[in-house]
């Protein structure tokens, strides 16, 4: 097993009473794309300016390369940092900022007007060297700080919601540059995100971070299908959750007459209390009463346009999530009575 | 609504009487041993040129330039503690240290230089006290405090993430302040400079008492002439004489301020 | 590390002078020494009971108090149509109002100096509270104009709506919300009116004179530490007057973006 590119160890910071990133453990390997993804406050962003040497962590290692630079200052580090507002240097032109990396490095005239050439192209602008940020739109801005970051090429490039500041279109379309460009450049790539949506499209492995600590680690689809805590279950995409006693190895019990087939891989243990989850999009709505088809009344209906999402409520007061795509065998209004589809393999025990 | 500034037009028009008089007497003829003039004439800017009197206008452009390029430098560091330290006690003594002398008055810091230059305080190698080194001392520490809060403004609006984005791209501090800081703070620097070069150019209080004759500037001119020789037509020139210089200096600053802004 | 010193360093510079007039102003003797021979309070004695000082501190607030008096409206009212009023020119206007500022001291005071006696005012306190008015005013101006700005207009449309006349709608609703502006005008005026030296020093005799103009007399003639007890005395005021508005009225807020 190749060795981590970057690594964290024990990771702790404090600042003042809070405790924003706590004991923290995490390995990046070469060529992927690993998201940290959470909500405001969980730390990812620290969890970047710990790897980029903006902060200092209160207890801890971070290695780079098996080397121990825990202490070293930013400048040292030789990384590339994308920052959520660009940080544009506004007394620049577009080919000084890209080449102040290179000029630091000493790279000679002939060429740094080269590799910003060829970086500027990379990210296809490459006829605005002399503009100015504040003359550029948000999106090419972003490109321009990107460029920055990668044009002496470092040994990881670290991006702090990049995309947050564009409009919905346009973030989707850098998206996808986005992932063609680390693809095609190969670096390994640390991506802070509140987006799950993102974090799924784009990475190799996301990290979900909640309260300093990474709750699970993996490869999108695992996250998504087999989340290990409520927390991911609830932060990635929507989710029932609904609570029952385990009545065997793959039953579940909600109410006295209401139980469940659960086929989630692992043998529930005999009368324990469990949570178990389901995709809404999972669920469907059955013509009629029959084998493994729930008996619920319809709360709330909220049209999206390409789905319906029903909330519909069970005997026993447990309220389950549906996304309704195709035309229901009967007409939803509240207090119609459905009969939902809960396939046991959809379902997912949370720890 | 706009009738509101009624009263303060009156405030201005007085005020601008004032000046009137001033303009008008600058034209006059002086008549010796009277405080009546005589009738117009130019006579009293003629006697701006004179060599004496021109020496005390190239002198005030020395020491003034000499202050702000003296205060700038000392004044800068404070300014970017003020406007970049993250403790707020720190923060809050250096503006209360820095503001303090603003509002203690000119006597009073003049005074305090007054001992402190005088050898009472430690002996000097060179003489100090009512030399053109000791005037200059008193200018740049009357001038500090405003360049400080200047700097402070346009330093704390620069964004700290420039800097980190260039510490990022590898550059060590000192190049971050060379290349992304200083830049930026230019227009603090420009302005800055400018008023405490205009201000300094009418110095009173500073040279009259840390110069003791000996070392004078336009407006211990204007306070010798018109005070003790009781010539007000030629202390009104040479104070029109100021007033004009610093007009042109504030016009300047405007016409960059704006330039930037546009 | 570095700048942690020079910043010391130069605080230092901005406060030693200072340091050693408070010292030299309880020093027993005439002669200037440091470190002082020993402790008097004599010179503070001297001060408290020297006619002249006496004379110019009553000259003082009576100046002070009157500019202030007089500024406060004046310049509420021009900060209020400043920003309300539908002004062509409204920056002209608003350097016009700041004006005094940039004028040098020494002209200001030869022009009121000619103005008065030519209007043979030359004895007359007039002259100089006219004089103070029109130095304290930019500063009043300055500081009520920028809580004027901060004034959301919704909030008199609603007092109207529920309704309140102009005149309660200002006493009530206006002048409360104006209140930091207007404190912080009214320090700087007095702190600008009380310091106030070039333009007195033309303008007044010495039956007028105020305070700082009365130091400047006795500096040039006598060199006892009289001054530094007097120059004390001024520096405890202001700090006192500096830490309180710092800490009631944020004067980081007023100076700096954070």
């Amino acid at each position: 097993m190749a060795r981590p590119v970057v690594e964290l160890e024990g990771c702790t910071k404090d600042f003042g009473g809070v405790r924003a990133v706590d004991a923290l453990d995490l390995a990046i390997f070469e060529g992927e794309f690993l998201s940290l993804l959470g909500p405001s406050g969980c730390g990812k962003t620290t969890t970047l300016n710990l790897i980029a040497g903006f902060v200092e962590p209160t207890a801890g290692r971070i290695l780079i390369d098996g080397e121990d630079v825990t202490s070293r200052s930013a400048h040292l580090r030789g990384l590339g940092v994308v920052f959520q507002s660009y940080a544009l240097f506004p007394h620049l032109s577009v080919f000084e900022n890209v080449a102040f990396g290179l000029r630091e490095r000493r790279v000679p005239a002939a060429e740094i007007r080269r590799r910003v050439g060829d970086a500027l192209e990379l990210v296809r602008l490459d006829r605005l060297g002399r503009q100015r940020p504040a003359e550029l739109s948000g999106g090419m801005q972003q490109r321009v700080a990107l460029a920055r970051a990668l044009v002496y090429r470092p040994r990881v490039v670290l991006l702090d919601e990049p995309l947050a500041a564009l409009d919905k279109k346009l973030r989707e379309g850098m998206r996808e540059e986005l992932r063609a460009i680390q693809r095609s450049v190969g670096i390994t790539t640390v991506f802070v995100t509140h987006d799950q949506a993102e974090a799924l499209g784009l990475s190799d492995r996301i990290a979900v971070m909640s309260h300093g600590r990474i709750e699970q680690l993996g490869a999108p689809r695992e996250i998504y299908e087999r989340p290990a805590s409520r927390f991911v279950a609830d932060f990635i995409g929507a989710s029932t959750v609904l609570r029952g006693r385990a009545l065997g190895r793959d039953l579940v019990a909600l109410a006295p007459g209401l139980t469940i087939r659960v086929a989630a891989g692992e043998a529930l243990r005999v009368g324990e209390e469990v949570e178990i989850a389901i995709r809404p999009e999972r669920v469907r709505l059955a013509s009629g009463p029959g084998e493994g088809a729930a008996e619920a009344r319809v709360e709330g209906l909220i049209y999206q346009g390409s789905m319906t999402e029903v909330t519909a409520r069970l005997a026993d007061g447990q309220r389950v999530l549906v996304f309704v795509t195709e035309p229901a065998p009967m007409p939803l209004a509240p207090g119609q009575l459905v009969h939902l589809q809960l396939p046991p393999d959809a379902f997912m025990v949370l720890a | 609504m706009k009738l509101l500034l009624a009263p303060a037009v009156v405030v201005l028009a007085v005020f601008a009487a004032a000046l009137g008089a001033l303009f008008r007497w600058s034209l006059l003829e002086f008549i010796p041993g009277s405080l009546r003039p005589g009738g117009l004439t130019l006579a009293n800017f003629r006697s701006v040129l004179a060599p004496q009197y021109l020496d005390t206008v190239g002198e005030t452009v020395l020491l003034s330039a000499a202050t702000t390029v003296l205060t700038l430098v000392l004044s800068y560091p404070i300014a970017y503690a003020l406007a970049r330290t993250p403790s707020r006690r720190a923060r809050s003594a250096l503006l209360v240290l820095t503001l303090a002398p603003f509002f203690t008055g000119a006597i009073v810091r003049t005074y305090a230089w007054v001992l402190v230059l005088g050898n009472a305080v430690v002996t000097w190698p060179v003489p100090m006290l009512f030399t053109e080194r000791g005037v200059l001392v008193g200018l740049v520490h009357f001038s500090m405090p405003s360049m400080i809060l200047v700097l402070a403004a346009a330093l704390s609006h620069i964004d700290p993430a420039y800097e980190r984005a260039a510490a990022s791209l590898g550059a060590p501090p000192a190049r971050v302040f060379w290349r992304v800081t200083l830049p930026l703070s230019m227009p603090g620097i420009i302005s800055g400079g400018l008023i405490v070069f205009a201000w300094t150019l009418s110095a009173f209080a500073t040279p009259e008492l840390l110069g003791g004759g000996k070392v004078k500037m336009i407006a211990n001119v204007v306070k010798d002439l018109g005070l003790d020789s009781f010539n007000w037509p030629g202390a009104a020139a040479f104070a029109m004489l100021a007033l004009a210089l610093t007009l042109a200096l504030l016009v300047g600053l405007g016409r960059l301020t704006a330039g930037r802004a546009a | 590390m570095i700048l942690r010193l020079i910043v010391l360093a130069l605080a230092a510079f901005l406060t030693v002078p200072t340091a050693i007039v408070i010292a030299v102003s309880f020093n027993p003797g005439a002669i200037l020494s440091f470190p002082p021979a020993g402790f008097s309070l004599r010179w503070y004695v001297n001060v408290l009971t020297y006619p002249q000082f006496q004379r110019a501190a009553l000259n003082s607030v009576l100046v002070t108090a009157w500019a202030v008096a007089l500024a406060l409206p004046i310049g509420t009212l021009a900060a209020l149509a400043l920003e309300r009023a539908r002004l062509r020119g409204r920056n002209l206007w608003a350097a016009a109002l700041l004006s005094p500022l940039v004028v040098p001291g020494v002209a200001a005071g030869l022009g009121f100096l000619i103005l008065a006696a030519s209007l043979g005012l030359l004895r007359s306190r007039s002259v100089l509270i006219a004089a103070h008015v029109a130095l304290v005013l930019p500063f009043v101006v300055r500081s009520v104009w920028v809580s004027v700005r901060n004034l959301d207009p919704a909030l008199e449309r609603a007092a109207a709506s529920l309704g309140a006349t102009p005149w309660r709608t200002f006493r009530r609703v206006t002048l409360p919300l104006l209140r930091p502006g207007l404190f912080a005008g009214a320090l700087f005026a007095v702190v600008v009116s009380v310091n106030e030296f070039v333009v007195s020093l033309f303008i007044s005799n010495r039956v007028t004179e105020i305070l700082p103009v009365a130091m400047f007399s006795y500096v040039v003639n006598y060199t006892d530490p009289t001054i530094a007890a007097l120059s004390t005395l001024f520096i405890l005021a202001t700090f006192l007057v500096v830490w309180a508005a710092d800490r009631y009225l944020g004067l980081g807020r007023v100076f700096l973006q954070h």
